[in-house]
């Protein structure tokens, strides 16, 4: 048998097979391939048969002593049908629950990123606070910080009372889930190289933390009706953008503290355990968009608003702390499933 | 920042197996244990391919948000535009965040761009990529494409909110691992490999007359090696793109073993000698009758049939004028050679080859003799 005979033998189940990764390219099923044993359930296993048929002549290629044009060929045809046999997982949204409320928990409670970014960004909060309101020991601290043109448009903002419409509320819960989520995932994907992430965090917790500083100042005007804005929402965003950014460090830490993985597995595995974060960190900035599209702004009365802030870090707490606590039985199984790409790139590499 | 990048060993049998090869394939094993190669996408594939993501989705944010407006001004303005201004947010928030993800998770690894220049985005190990690998690799571009270049710091009359960013950190990542992986590929899992589109299946035909006649006169039973058998292949898709002084240069080298082995006139034309070897090899069949010479027939490429007068040396082709004075050098060393590989050759060619060139040469004692004595 030589090459010639060979290929001219091989090449109808080949153009058969092209004609089959064309049509699943362009429809997703094999129907269109035309001959009637292409339609449906048959044409899947028709396409898996010369699928694996080409397969073997790949893996025969040296044997048969094929030209290397051939096995050029033969690789982006397996390589083809390779990618339409084996498509993407699509999300599986009835996972997304589980988890937002089995594994996100269990990762934020169990993970030291968290603590040391709620640590940076609370604690320099809160630090720029109290420098920002004590004006006789820190004077002009806030000025500095902040400018004092930004400080006299944030006063002139608040001088009014909060009354806003409905139109008002729905157009600003838009722009918060975009403005808002968009500096947290900033603040997520930059925590691969730390540093930014870091300063994104540090800018935020200072700048805030100056301005509420500054409002809470006895002589500036509007600070009752700034503090009667910020409550309801501020526990659930100021939550939200430290687990960003503890996300986004894991990633970032992930890389060189590898504990005995990898570097390049070490980071894979880091961005696997960050998504669940993420996604939770996601959910608390849309809560914290619609309070502060509806809630904050609204003329409610300032105790709804602080009990929708006490009820708001109940929930948190709860989220984190009893969700979170380490179980077990969840907690093998989770590690089972973190264990599954690992097992599956170990087959390959046996 | 190579050791820190270092591409996953433990993956990648090829690696170990063999050196790692100059060139932008990566060997990736399916589960049936077969192992084909990808070609990676280059920095040059890629960006082209997020120019034009970056349009089409700047014209599909454009075209849904004006689309949300004329259907809320045309149902009742007044009452809907809130709510238009609010999907307008969110349509930005979202698509500007989460095209590649959607893309990437619904079309098996490809976007837009990257379905227009070819690539597609797959996982390692060379499943296609999940929803969730592909979150994480789009989410990562903004650190890939770190840092900014603010424009207003050149020229202080541009306004400072264009701000350029200059994918030095993703080209860094990209040029020191082996799979060209951005650092949300690295964290994902991923790389981006060329889709390859064009499906020819290259068989060299062979019409040259002279290339099944000289291939009649190697040894039934001469097999190539497996490298030669695929230096022959590479020959022979190549040799098209060559002229021809180019080729005799290029197959003189590897003729010269076969010239000695077989007992060819060293004047043979080495391309021709190179194709009639690929032709013997890959396309004649060992049970065919010997193909119908023509013209050609009883031309004997043989040294020991170099002082017959011949009536179409070197084939219709000229041969190079300058090798002719050597044909007569070499026709002494051609009377002395031992006859045992004349001997195998007479056997497996059959004695209707023998027969053809015995007649031949009758024929042209008789009929070139003056030729001969010279």
């Amino acid at each position: 048998m030589n090459v010639a005979k060979l290929l001219d033998k091989r090449r109808v189940q080949w153009t058969e097979l092209e004609y089959l990764c064309d049509a699943m390219e362009s429809r997703g099923r094999t129907d269109k391939a035309g001959g009637a044993h292409h339609r449906g359930a048959e044409g899947i296993s028709r396409f898996s048969t010369l699928y694996r048929a080409a397969c073997a002549d790949l893996a025969l290629a040296d044997a048969y002593q094929l030209p290397p044009g051939t096995v050029t060929y033969l690789h982006r045809l397996v390589a083809r049908a390779h990618n339409q046999l084996y498509r993407a997982n699509k999300f599986e949204p009835n996972r997304w629950t589980d988890v937002v409320f089995r594994e996100a928990p269990q990762q934020i409670f169990a993970d030291p990123c968290v603590r040391a970014a709620a640590i940076i960004f609370f604690g320099l909060f809160a630090l720029a606070m109290y420098l920002g309101r004590n004006e006789d020991l820190f004077p002009n601290f806030a000025e500095r910080m902040v400018g004092s043109a930004q400080l006299e448009q944030m006063e002139e903002m608040y001088e009014r009372p909060l009354a806003g419409s409905l139109d008002h509320y729905v157009r600003m819960s838009g722009f918060y889930i975009m403005h808002n989520t968009g500096i947290g995932l900033q603040c997520f994907a930059y925590g691969i190289l730390i540093i930014p992430c870091l300063f994104n965090l540090a800018y935020n917790a200072v700048t805030l933390g100056t301005v509420f500083g500054y409002m809470a100042r006895p002589d500036v005007t509007g600070g009752d009706n700034f503090y009667h804005f910020v409550t309801a929402h501020g526990p659930f965003e100021l939550t939200a953008i430290t687990l960003a950014a503890a996300a986004g460090l894991r990633l970032g830490v992930g890389l060189f503290s590898t504990g005995g993985l990898n570097r390049v597995d070490s980071l894979r595995e880091s961005a696997m355990r960050a998504v669940p974060m993420m996604a939770a960190s996601a959910v608390l900035f849309s809560l914290a968009a619609f309070t502060e599209g509806f809630l904050s702004p609204s003329p409610a009365p300032y105790i709804v608003k602080a009990m929708w802030a006490i009820g708001s870090s109940g929930l948190i707490s709860f989220y984190f702390v009893i969700l979170g606590f380490p179980r077990d039985s969840l907690g093998v199984h989770r590690r089972d499933e973190a264990m599954d790409p690992d097992t599956g790139s170990a087959t390959h590499a046996a | 920042m190579v050791s820190l990048l270092e591409p996953n060993a433990g993956t990648d049998i090829r690696r170990m197996a063999a050196p790692v090869a100059l060139d932008t394939t990566i060997a990736v094993v399916t589960p049936e244990n077969i192992a084909f190669d990808y070609q990676l996408a280059g920095p040059f594939r890629r960006l082209p391919a997020y120019l034009i993501d970056l349009a089409v989705r700047w014209i599909a944010i454009i075209v849904l948000v004006v689309g949300v407006y004329l259907v809320g001004g045309l149902i009742d303005f007044a009452l809907l535009d809130p709510f238009a201004m609010a999907s307008g947010f969110i349509i930005y928030f979202v698509i500007s965040w989460f095209y590649g993800t959607i893309m990437e998770t619904y079309f098996n690894g490809r976007t837009i761009g990257k379905w227009a220049c070819g690539i597609r985005a797959i996982d390692v190990d060379g499943s296609p990529i999940s929803g969730k690998r592909a979150l994480v690799r789009n989410l990562l571009r903004i650190a890939d494409l770190a840092p900014l270049a603010a424009i207003s710091s050149l020229n202080e009359e541009i306004p400072p909110i264009f701000m350029i960013p200059t994918g030095m950190i993703g080209l860094m990542a990209m040029v020191s691992t082996r799979r060209m992986q951005r650092l949300g590929d690295l964290a994902a899992g991923t790389m981006v490999i060329v889709d390859e589109r064009s499906w020819r299946l290259p068989v060299a035909k062979v019409e040259d007359p002279r290339v099944p006649a000289l291939a009649s006169f190697f040894p039934g039973d001469y097999r190539v090696s497996r490298s030669m058998a695929r230096t022959l292949a590479i020959y022979a898709e190549r040799r098209h793109y060559l002229t021809p002084a180019r080729r005799r240069e290029v197959a003189r080298h590897l003729t010269i073993p076969l010239i000695d082995r077989f007992e060819f006139r060293s004047d043979i034309d080495p391309d021709l000698l190179m194709y009639a070897l690929y032709y013997k090899t890959f396309l004649a069949d060992a049970s065919d009758e010997l193909p119908d010479l023509g013209p050609l027939a009883g031309y004997s490429p043989l040294r020991r049939d170099e002082n017959k007068p011949q009536g179409l040396a070197g084939g219709s082709r000229a041969q190079r004028p300058t090798s002719e004075p050597p044909i007569l050098a070499s026709a002494a060393t051609g009377v002395a050679t031992p006859q045992q590989p004349l001997a195998r050759d007479t056997i497996d060619r059959g004695i209707k080859v023998d027969l053809g060139s015995s007649s031949v040469r009758a024929e042209g004692d008789a009929a070139k003799p003056p030729e001969d004595a010279t």
